[in-house]
């Protein structure tokens, strides 16, 4: 390899997540105003000790999911090949409006698409822990920069969020995301001196509290999980999920035989290799939602927003219409209902 | 360079692979027969899995040795009446390969990854001379004009109706569509096996090599191997230089992780070679060129192997046993098989693009079609880190090193 490798081999997919987070510190470009709306009737404060960090992927699910979309359709037209990595480029000739196309999904599933950022914090909730969310100023962990391959740009990032949550009096931060959470966890320390901050996986607090709790689900259903390759092979939250779906009465837990836990498949969703290959990233979506319907489920757990999204699209796909998916925290929450 | 069509084209390939019904039911049958052999491999013999540990060890204390293990073992080697080369670059390899062959003679080969990676077979056929690939895969893949598409299995993507339909072309018309499994491999039996004992150039690669000895493993099990190292009067080997461990004891460890993780609990042959074939029966006196070869040649690749070990992130590609395990845990694989790859497949394949081969469109297009699941170096017995490997090349290519 040369001294440097010309950038202009990045695909543009890729930039064009990474220049949003740099300029705007989420990866769609979304304004200040339209971001952390989802908490805005939960009256969370906004200074503590321990915070709820919500990232990205949850918040813009909406979002992310009208633009992988349309990305899908370009690449499979007849334009189709090389135009989503260079969308950054194109979008203007196309005549797409992005933040119309935003604001569009936020009216149309804003509620919806936050259930799982909700009800984890109502399960914290529940569970008498006391925290806060940074809200509109919550920094952004950069886990696409250092995926993509910008790791100067991760740690400059890195150092400033850093910053920011220190000088916001932040000790401990909760997580959900498993990408916010394995850079949070095991990134920053590489890149920051005498890093402290406590980060644990929302999960992982859940388990603690588990033989206290008493869940019953409101029906009796049969449910595979699906676990994201972050949580098993980057944070090895392998038993966490699975402790606790065994623990709510009226769940019966399915898995595949062989791709659960640590051999789980890829959802397709990994890494941004959506934004690169939009198609391809669909087969494998098809692909990992029919080996998890081999369990019969009536419902696909898992805990990912991208994970979720894929899922969705997968069955989707399949005209698989009696099969729902759910994140984790919805379960739980549902479970906690008296 | 036009480095735009260069991954448009890559993108159409990948994609009419994923469309590729045919493809995907080949594949979805050897990766469950596959995860099914390798658990009651293990199962089996369930001590692998530590012997794999040590392996690893091997690995890391011998790579930054390739050089001086070379050297040993070509000592060894040549004290043995075989010869043994450092082929610094692909072109050298290819130079000794063909100055040792000439023209016009008849060539039969055993499966090599490494003369592969050299593009041996067509530039011997651009000296005048006729080659067999005689492991049965590699011989539908040459005789189909195709490439290999897994590095074990090189026809994984080729069902058994077209197999029939080539063999009723080139072999005999009385391989049809209705032909089974076993009179195909009959068929090709029978065509190749007058091709061995005709041959004046036998030529193999070597899973790995014990440089106190000299001596090359090789694990097969068609018998292939055997035919093509003893029938000829000539054997060549090309071998990687990260193939070199320093003992007899390390090489056989290596084999026995290599061969299992591979799925199979014992393999029909494993070949030890570390010199011309000899008698001293009459009047003892040592005589070469008994029953097998007269002549024994090792060529070593260095290739850009060397420098690919002084990168602390990426040099772990280079404890790569080749056991093929990681491709049928990796989800792209599974639709697109050696599509997604250069010479080497997946994303391992893009750090062997990048450094060894030199080529960094294709590295980029590889590194980025990789989904960083880590499923590979769950399965992987050198535990190598692929996702690691390839953010480290993704950081490269937009930072520099």
């Amino acid at each position: 390899m040369g001294k440097r490798m010309e950038s202009n081999l990045i695909p543009p997919g890729l930039t064009y997540l990474a220049d949003n987070i740099i300029s705007t510190q989420n990866i769609l470009g979304i304004t200040k105003e339209q971001s952390a709306r989802w908490a805005e009737h939960l009256n969370l404060p906004k200074q503590a000790e321990t915070i709820f960090f919500a990232g990205c992927g949850y918040q813009y699910s909406g979002q992310l999911e009208a633009l992988m979309s349309l990305v899908r359709q370009i690449d499979k037209s007849v334009i189709g090949a090389e135009l989503p990595m260079r969308f950054a480029r194109f979008q203007k000739k196309l005549g797409l409006n992005l933040p119309g196309i935003y604001s569009k999904a936020i009216s149309r599933g804003g509620a919806g698409e936050v259930q799982p950022l909700e009800a984890a914090i109502k399960v914290l909730r529940n569970l008498g822990i006391s925290f806060g969310y940074l809200a509109e100023t919550e920094p952004c962990c950069g886990a696409p920069l250092y995926q993509s391959g910008f790791r100067e740009k991760f740690a400059a990032n890195a150092r400033q969020a850093y910053g920011k949550l220190k000088s916001a009096g932040v000790k401990q931060v909760i997580s959900v995301v498993p990408y916010c959470t394995n850079a949070l966890q095991n990134l920053f320390p590489q890149y920051i001196d005498d890093y402290d901050l406590e980060v644990k996986h929302f999960l992982e607090i859940v388990t603690e509290y588990l033989p206290s709790l008493k869940l019953r689900y409101p029906r009796k259903v049969k449910v595979t999980y699906h676990d994201p390759c972050q949580m098993v092979r980057y944070l090895n939250l392998v038993d966490e999920p699975r402790q606790i779906l065994k623990a709510i009465e009226g769940i019966k837990l399915v898995e595949p035989e062989w791709t659960k836990g640590e051999w789980s498949t890829c959802c397709g969703g990994g890494g941004g290799f959506e934004a690169v290959f939009p198609e391809l990233s669909q087969v494998l979506a098809v692909n990992r939602a029919s080996e998890l319907l081999e369990t019969n489920p009536d419902i696909i757990i898992t805990h990912c927003p991208g994970c979720v999204m894929q899922l969705k699209d997968g069955l989707r796909q399949l005209k698989v219409e009696n099969v729902e998916v759910m994140d984790i925290s919805q379960v739980i929450a549902a479970a906690m209902e008296k | 360079m036009n480095q735009k069509s260069d991954f448009k084209s890559y993108k159409k390939d990948i994609m009419g692979a994923a469309h590729n019904d045919r493809l995907r039911l080949a594949l979805t049958r050897a990766i469950k027969s596959f995860r099914n052999n390798v658990k009651n491999a293990l199962e089996k013999y369930p001590h692998t899995v530590e012997l794999a540990d040590e392996v690893k060890h091997i690995k890391e204390k011998s790579i930054p040795r390739m050089e001086e293990l070379a050297e040993k073992a070509i000592k060894e080697i040549e004290e043995n009446k075989g010869k043994g080369y450092i082929a610094r670059t692909v072109d050298d390899a290819r130079n000794i390969i063909a100055d040792l062959v000439g023209t016009g003679k008849l060539v039969v080969t055993g499966k090599t990854m490494t003369g592969e990676e050299i593009g041996l077979r067509k530039h011997l056929e651009e000296c005048g001379n006729e080659v067999f690939e005689t492991d049965l895969g590699e011989f539908i893949i040459q005789q189909m004009g195709s490439r290999p598409m897994h590095i074990l299995s090189p026809s994984i993507h080729v069902p058994r109706e077209d197999v029939a339909r080539l063999f009723s072309r080139i072999i005999s018309d009385e391989i049809t569509p209705e032909s089974n499994i076993a009179e195909m491999v009959a068929a090709a039996r029978e065509f190749l096996r007058e091709k061995f004992f005709q041959a004046d150039i036998g030529i193999s690669g070597s899973n790995v090599v014990a440089a106190e000895t000299g001596t090359l493993f090789i694990i097969e099990n068609e018998g292939n191997i055997r035919l093509s190292t003893s029938a000829p009067p000539v054997h060549i080997a090309i071998v990687g230089m990260e193939k070199l461990v320093p003992t007899l004891a390390d090489a056989y460890k290596v084999s026995e992780v290599t061969w299992r993780y591979a799925n199979y609990t014992v393999p029909s042959y494993v070949s030890m070679i570390s010199g011309p074939s000899k008698t001293g029966d009459i009047e003892k006196v040592t005589t070469y060129g008994a029953h097998g070869p007269k002549d024994f040649h090792v060529i070593f690749l260095d290739g850009g192997r060397t420098e690919l070990a002084k990168y602390p992130r990426l040099k772990q590609a280079l404890y790569c046993l080749r056991c093929g395990g990681c491709l049928y845990e990796c989800p792209v694989f599974a639709v697109t098989a050696g599509n997604f790859g250069d010479k080497y497949f997946t994303g391992i394949g893009a750090v062997w693009a990048a450094i060894v081969n030199k080529d960094m469109e294709k590295a980029t297009s590889i590194a980025y079609t990789c989904l960083t699941c880590g499923r590979c170096k769950q399965r992987c017995p050198m535990q190598i880190d692929v996702p690691e490997m390839i953010i480290e090349l993704r950081k490269s290519l937009a930072e520099g090193d």
